[in-house]
């Protein structure tokens, strides 16, 4: 263990856990997505998940917030265990914000729309509370001047900004980004990072799954590399690009830098 | 809340056309085969319309079996001194036409070159019919098609070769509405269409006038109010525009009802009575209710609601049984009024929150409460209205008025079926599945069969239902099976990110339904909905079949035994065909501009 490493050690565990994954197994059909993983996420951190596709790092964020449902094992989510028990479920994911590789926003509800429904309808804010928070939100990401638009009426960075700030309305406790980049030009990938990192600086916790390691060396306070379904390695930045131990995360890493 | 106004992306200026003559060469006589094929399809298509126009002119067809029997053929048997009744229902819906055209800011507004291209097409069109109608056509009408043909086919060459660049140039909405409304009223008071009338067995008419002022003037009246709708709308739209959209929504759902119950029907209603006992029960659902939906509606009842409203739903569920084995008696409404309360207290979770959306709440619930009770008591109340022979309703009113309700009345229920189909409970997959098979497997004659026949035995007694009533709530059970069917086509075209994304942002079920799903899977579904409408306007014809005499019977039975017109069933049936199409086409028009306004909306 480097020095950074025990440094890092020592500070997560003062805070408390966010996210507590424990054998967590998930199968589709035959095929099994999840083999028994074990994560601690801990408050305000950031950490990236890699790994080859297929090997399950979309399921284990997507099951965090009950997009897919775990089989065996358990997930705590600031402390309300995740179960079929419908209000656990929606009040975790009032709690959990995700943006998606494919934005997936409400194409038939302009930009202000797509930010204001959640919190008015399922935070019950009154409108005009909810247009302002929305309007600020739109200025962090920088598109104020788009809240009138379409989603189809703009880029595909814009759409990214728009789908975190959809997001944040909610005023979650955690976000998760699953691939949020991959599906966009690349000269607007940079925009959409940006926001990321300065709400990474801005201390919430995030599990994001990608394929930037510019952004996974500069921001991430832990990465994670998992691989069929099973998570090889944890450590942070230095640790995974200076020596890696497993020869698996080595042969990714030679592979993708 | 996206309403943004889309009104200007119909105005992207066309590219020229080349000149008639290039158009000509280019088009239709560009190689032998092409010529070939223009020759012997115009020779099929001049041959259609010389037997359409032999029909038209023909000595066997009477006209003057249609110009008698106009006003049968509208409104049937209501009776003429209270006429004015019509014209106040035709003057609300001319009035919200015109105000729906402003509050949306529809505004179609097309070029001066196709509006040109569209003057010279008809004025040729009217010439060439002119050329090949058969000898017997009246020569007044002949030298009217050829006079009425070279002026618009002239006047239209004319004024595309004085108009610079008439394929970017724009006429407003707001000027062909004027302009249509003007041609009309003044071919109204013009043409010499003769005075027809048929009263007490007497067949009177007077030639060469014009119609008589008790027909000029209300459509005159009906123009100008149109014209001031719009006009009056424009200003106000500019400022209020979602008020008035939403008020307009709501006239458009109940207004038709208000007019057909109140001003068609004309109920005489016992005022004491309705102090003494209607007033008083309304207004106990009105309050209570707004107050219990008020109390539950505060974040945090969701639970209490749920429980409260299955409580008086079961409840309401159990009144219908008491009253079919007899129990105790109960007013029909307050049943009705039970099933509402406890259906509203379900959906309060949904649209729960502060204070002004629990007033918002209570006050829509007022709001529906006052609407149902009034029209539940006007349509328990005898109509005033004194009627030769009994459906007061009857001809073209008839059949706008029931595919109006049957479109409208369906649009629900098929949005709660395609929903319970494409549900995850097997029970309700399994119900709304089987309703919807055996329906569709049913004709539309055996559907209205067993309902203007079966239903009435199977209510309890003391309750009774009118032949027209049973007819409507069988077609609308029917429309709603074919409307499921269409609208699981759009559903299943929503992209499962769009669930995901609801989801994971923590809508609830009914939520993520109502904000996404089904606004998009609307929208999809457009193009299959019109035409099931229009199929639906055109199959009210079988209502005639349970005793209705819908425009259809009038021209098919009722006007060929008339002694004057004996066996005279072409030109009455030429005409009500040509009322059918001028509706089904304006259906399928504005729908089509409809749809264009929403893909340019949410271009991807």
């Amino acid at each position: 263990m480097t020095i950074a490493d025990r440094a890092l050690t020592e500070e997560l565990a003062g805070r408390k856990d966010m996210i507590v994954c424990r054998g967590v197994k998930k199968w589709f059909g035959d095929f099994q997505a999840l083999r028994g993983v074990d994560i601690t996420v801990k408050d305000r951190e950031v950490m990236v998940v890699l790994g080859p596709s297929g090997s399950g790092k979309s399921t284990l964020i997507r099951c965090i917030n009950r997009l897919e449902a775990h089989q065996e094992g358990s997930i705590v989510v600031d402390g309300v265990e995740l179960t079929n028990d419908l209000r656990n479920i929606e009040k975790i994911r009032s709690e959990v914000g995700m943006v998606f590789q494919q934005f997936n926003l409400f194409p038939h509800l302009t930009v202000l729309d797509n930010v204001t429904l959640a919190p008015i309808w399922v935070r019950k804010k009154p409108k005009a509370e909810a247009v302002a928070k929305a309007m600020e939100l739109l200025e962090r990401v920088g598109i104020p001047e788009q809240a009138a638009k379409f989603p189809g009426q703009l880029s595909g960075g814009q759409q990214q900004r728009v789908a975190i700030a959809r997001s944040l309305a909610m005023e979650p406790r955690v976000m998760l980004f699953d691939e949020p980049t991959s599906a966009l030009d690349p000269e607007m990938i940079k925009e959409v990072l940006d926001v990321m990192k300065e709400l990474a600086r801005s201390g919430m916790t995030m599990i994001v799954v990608t394929h930037e390691m510019g952004f996974a060396r500069e921001v991430a306070d832990r990465l994670v590399f998992m691989e069929s379904g099973e998570i090889v390695e944890v450590g942070t930045p230095e640790h995974f690009f200076a020596n890696p131990k497993e020869e698996r995360t080595k042969l990714f890493l030679s592979q993708i830098l | 809340m996206s309403d943004t106004s889309l009104s200007n992306m119909s105005r992207q200026p066309e590219t020229p056309l080349p000149s008639p003559a290039r158009w000509v060469r280019d088009n239709l006589f560009s190689s032998i085969s092409n010529t070939l094929q223009t020759i012997f399809f115009s020779l099929i298509i001049f041959g259609l319309l010389r037997w359409v126009l032999g029909q038209v002119f023909s000595e066997e067809s009477d006209w003057e079996s249609v110009a008698t029997n106009i006003r049968l053929l509208m409104t049937y048997n209501y009776p003429a001194d209270q006429f004015v009744r019509i014209w106040v229902a035709a003057g609300t819906v001319f009035f919200a036409i015109g105000s729906s055209f402003a509050a949306w800011n529809i505004n179609p507004a097309i070029t001066i070159r196709r509006l040109v291209v569209g003057f010279v097409g008809f004025g040729v069109f009217l010439l060439l019919c002119a050329v090949i109608a058969p000898s017997v056509a009246p020569s007044s009408i002949r030298n009217g098609m050829y006079i009425v043909g070279a002026v618009l086919a002239v006047g239209g060459l004319v004024v595309r070769r004085l108009v610079p660049g008439a394929h970017l140039r724009f006429v407003p909405f707001s000027r062909l509405l004027t302009g249509a409304a003007a041609i009309i009223v003044a071919l109204i008071w013009i043409l010499p269409f003769g005075r027809h009338s048929f009263s007490d067995g007497e067949l009177t008419i007077e030639r060469g006038v014009s119609v008589a002022s008790s027909t000029k003037v209300p459509w005159t009246v009906l123009f100008v109010v149109l014209l001031v709708a719009f006009f009056g709308g424009r200003v106000l739209a500019a400022r209020f525009a979602p008020v008035m959209r939403r008020a307009l929504i709501a006239w458009w759902v109940i207004g038709p009802a208000f007019v057909l119950f109140l001003v068609l029907r004309d109920p005489a209603f016992d005022w004491g009575r309705v102090w003494s006992v209607d007033v008083p029960i309304a207004a106990a659902f009105a309050l209570g209710g707004g107050a219990l939906l008020y109390v539950l509606a505060r974040p945090g009842r969701d639970d209490l609601a749920r429980v409260v409203g299955a409580v008086l739903v079961a409840f309401a569920i159990f009144n219908w049984i008491a009253a079919f084995a007899g129990w105790y008696p109960m007013l029909q409404k307050v049943r009705i009024s039970f099933l509402l309360v406890g259906l509203v207290t379900l959906l309060v979770p949904t649209f729960a929150g502060e204070r002004s959306a629990r007033i918002r709440l209570a006050t829509s619930w007022i709001g529906l409460i006052v609407v149902v009770h009034w029209l539940l008591t006007a349509i328990n109340t005898e109509s005033t209205l004194v009627i030769s022979a009994p459906p007061f309703l009857g001809g073209l009113v008839l059949t706008v008025t029931i595919a109006y309700y049957v479109m409208l009345a369906s649009f629900p229920l098929g949005v709660l079926l395609s929903l319970a189909r494409t549900s995850k409970m097997p029970i309700f997959r399994v119900l709304s599945t089987s309703f919807i098979e055996v329906v569709r497997g049913v004709p539309l004659i055996t559907v209205l069969f067993f309902f203007s026949i079966m239903l009435p035995l199977f209510l309890p007694r003391g309750m009774g239902i009118s032949d027209l009533a049973a007819v409507f709530i069988g077609y609308t059970l029917f429309s709603a099976a074919y409307m499921a069917e269409n609208l699981r086509g759009g559903l299943q075209s929503v992209r499962r990110g769009q669930y995901e994304a609801s989801d994971a942002l923590g809508l609830s079920t009914v939520q993520r339904t109502v904000f996404i799903v089904l606004p998009q899977a609307l929208r999809v579904a457009i193009p299959n909905l019109v035409g099931q409408a229009i199929a639906t306007f055109k199959e009210t014809s079988l209502i005639a079949i349970v005793g209705g005499f819908d425009i259809l019977r009038i021209a098919n039975s009722t006007i060929p035994n008339q002694p004057d017109f004996l066996g005279q069933k072409r030109p009455a049936l030429l005409f009500i065909a040509l009322v059918y199409f001028v509706f089904t086409y304006s259906m399928s028009k504005s729908a089509q501009n409809l749809e264009k306004k929403l893909q340019a909306g949410q271009a991807r």
